[in-house]
């Protein structure tokens, strides 16, 4: 075994056991952790296909923003957020139907790419300035610039989109909060110096 | 280069437009000039009680659009330069002839939000700018030549449309449909992205022309191209019959349209499925379009058929058993896809007749679709959505207007003379047995009589029950927005069923222009 496909095998089963701590684990921020290893991963990967740039990218945007962002809305809404208890109507049969079918499918996949594997596609061997930030770059502003130029409308389409889901909510007259006079805008404990006009504090929304 | 943004235009005009939408929204004139509503409020929201105003401006641009398309689509896009974008985006007459149909769908969309968000208590202006956004990415959908495109694009009209479900924050069967529909269809994308890797690693192409190419040059014997090649196409097609909503990859479906506000149940049912079908079309021809892809032993064919014989007999059994309009109506475009898929079959024999079946079929859909759905609009009122075949009860006798726009529509969706959807079918029906497809176009035809029993049904509850004494009449709006919508659709259904030839004759040349 050389070490370049140790260090594949290395780190094809920590983005594998990353996968499935996420999947399976029922507590958040353990899940959070599963996907910190999947990312880790994926960064070694691309360290192995020469794509350095890529890796420190990877480490850097996932595992550094995306990663901790989720830990931060771990931590703002608790740890235990979202756990609800055992539900008794659980069917007894999709668990064990979904993963057969599963299997079965992993089971033809590998059965029809076996011949696959053992003869790659010859992709041609890349140039010596593979992977560094000038040939991404060059790839990305110049070959594939149309594509990169239509990830406006999606991060647009994203933001606009944050915006409409996460604002608050509209239409619910009963438990709408309205907002008479700005000292209402502090949610949390109302603090002394707030506390001109209204002698009792809001509940919390 | 002042020729490919010519070019380009039906994207940079409604692009553009959604940004000028969005300037609209937060720079113009407020609700109210203090930023207080009249209880005293403040009022922290820029588009809020504007929704008729951004919903015109949002159909003004997508409007513009479509005639931009039939503008490029008559200066003929080939002399235009478009090699400089291609093959990122093949600007030819196919795809134009998806925009235009994508613009206008996108436009009536609007037109219907723009009445019922006020009347619902929602009228947001998002809602409006995730709509043209939305479309933007299915136009390019339908420009798309490389699967990194179809990507960029899907994610771009599926993001903004799993938004639009979850926009009545207040409803939790809108948040269970939104959440519904963003997990499937992530889980769908992920699916796709990983027949679109396999694709790459076995024919070292992402653009399709490229992996048609190579898959043409594979020869006769197993190899493990071949078997690479199968997986990827099929994991391709599970990813984009999620998107068309086929059985067995419809679960999703009745709940997200039935959750959504309608004008998004409308966009889903008509913008969505006419861009996958576009891309699933594209795809087909120009990167499986190889004679053993396309033959009957060894291809996509026989899994197209399955699909479209289970779309077509599942959804139509479930949709006459239900008892709300709006849920039926979710079926009954589950089942169009199975007949439009039908259709998709036909092209293994017939690349051209069929495909311009399936264009001409979809123009026909949409518009009736979007119809039906604006009608069920029309008919709630502030509050009282009419959901339920009891609400429609005698409302061709209390409200003659609305229940002809519906009768039409429904007729229409059935596939009844003298409208689109007639001779949408007919076309797709013969492109069928062209084919010699003759099981296909049986079990279609048996199909369709089926389904003209639920939508006879709506018939039957508008104008020949009452409603049951004590029971909550449901009373109409008033939206000249809506009805305005309303009045475009029913025109452009007659308008196609009366003189179908012309748009025929547009399909087959945007189909000739595919292969």
């Amino acid at each position: 075994m050389t070490p370049g496909s140790a260090l594949f095998i290395v780190s094809a089963v920590l983005c594998l056991a990353g996968a499935v701590t996420t999947v399976v684990s029922r507590s958040p921020v353990r899940a959070a952790m599963g996907l910190l290893g999947t990312i880790l991963g994926i960064a070694l990967l691309f360290l192995k296909l020469r794509a350095e740039f890529l890796s420190a990218i990877q480490l850097i945007v996932y595992a550094g923003a995306v990663v901790v962002l989720f830990v931060f809305v771990i931590m703002l809404l608790g740890t235990d957020a979202g756990s609800e208890p055992e539900s008794e109507a659980r069917s007894k049969i999709a668990p064990p139907l979904a993963g057969g079918m599963f299997l079965a499918f992993a089971t033809a996949l590998f059965g029809l790419l076996g011949g696959a594997i053992k003869t790659p596609t010859a992709f041609t061997v890349p140039s010596p300035d593979h992977g560094t930030i000038e040939a991404v770059g060059t790839e990305m502003f110049q070959n594939t610039l149309v594509p990169f130029e239509l990830t406006t409308a999606l991060l647009i389409v994203a933001v606009v989109g944050a915006i409409a889901v996460g604002r608050g909510r509209q239409g619910q007259k009963p438990n709408q909060r309205v907002i008479k006079n700005p000292q209402d805008f502090y949610v949390g404990p109302v603090m002394e110096r707030d506390n001109v006009s209204q002698p009792e504090p809001k509940e919390s929304v | 280069m002042i020729d490919l943004f010519i070019a380009l235009s039906p994207l940079l005009t409604v692009g553009f437009g959604g940004l000028l939408l969005m300037l609209a929204e937060a720079l113009g004139k407020p609700a109210n000039n203090t930023g207080m509503s009249p209880d005293g409020a403040v009022v922290v929201d820029a588009g809020a009680g504007r929704s008729e105003e951004l919903g015109l401006l949002a159909t003004v641009i997508l409007f513009s659009g479509a005639a931009s398309s039939m503008g490029v689509w008559l200066a003929d896009p080939a002399t235009l330069g478009v090699e400089l974008v291609s093959p990122w985006l093949q600007v030819d007459r196919y795809s134009l002839f998806f925009s235009f149909i994508l613009c206008i769908s996108g436009g009536l969309c609007t037109l219907l939000g723009g009445g019922y968000l006020e009347e619902h208590k929602i009228d947001r202006g998002e809602f409006f700018t995730l709509v043209v956004f939305s479309t933007v990415g299915a136009i390019a959908l339908g420009f798309a030549g490389d699967l990194l495109t179809v990507f960029v694009a899907l994610e771009t009209m599926s993001l903004g449309v799993y938004c639009m479900i979850g926009l009545r924050r207040s409803s939790p069967r809108a948040g269970e449909a939104a959440l519904k529909y963003f997990l499937l269809g992530s889980f769908a994308a992920a699916i796709m992205m990983f027949g679109a890797a396999l694709l790459y690693a076995a024919t070292g192409h992402t653009d399709l022309a490229g992996i048609g190419a190579f898959v043409g040059g594979l020869g006769g014997e197993a190899s493990g191209e071949t078997a690479m090649v199968i997986v990827g196409m099929l994991l391709m097609l599970i990813g984009m019959a999620f998107k068309i909503s086929a059985v067995p990859f419809h679960m999703w479906a009745p709940d997200a349209y039935e959750g959504a506000p309608t004008p998004t149940t409308s966009f889903m049912a008509a913008a969505v499925k006419t861009a996958a079908f576009a891309v699933l079309l594209r795809i087909l021809l120009i990167a499986f379009g190889d004679p053993r892809l396309m033959s009957w032993g060894a291809g996509w064919p026989p899994v197209m058929a399955c699909l479209s014989v289970l779309s077509m007999t599942i959804a139509n059994v479930i949709a006459g058993r239900q008892s709300s309009v709006k849920r039926m109506l979710a079926y009954s475009s589950i089942s169009h896809a199975g007949y439009l898929l039908m259709g998709v079959c036909a092209a293994m024999r017939l690349p051209e007749e069929a495909s311009a079946s399936v264009m001409f079929y979809l123009a026909g859909y949409c518009i009736s679709t979007i119809g039906a759905f604006g009608a069920l609009i029309l008919c709630g009122s502030r509050g009282k959505e009419a959901v339920s075949y009891a609400d429609l009860a005698g409302i061709g006798r209390r409200h003659p207007a609305a229940a002809a726009a519906f009768a039409l529509f429904v007729i229409s969706l059935a596939g009844m003379p003298p409208t689109a959807g007639f001779f949408g079918k007919l076309y797709v029906f013969r492109a069928t047995i062209d084919a010699e497809l003759y099981s296909l176009a049986i079990i279609g035809l048996l199909n369709s009589i089926v389904g003209a029993y639920y939508y006879m049904k709506v018939l039957v509850f508008m104008y020949m029950r009452e409603p049951i004494p004590g029971a909550p009449i449901a009373i109409p709006m008033r939206s000249s927005m809506v009805v305005s919508a309303l009045i475009i659709a029913a025109a452009l259904v007659v308008a196609i069923g009366v003189l179908p030839g012309a748009l025929l004759e547009m399909a087959a040349v945007a189909a000739a222009a595919l292969s």
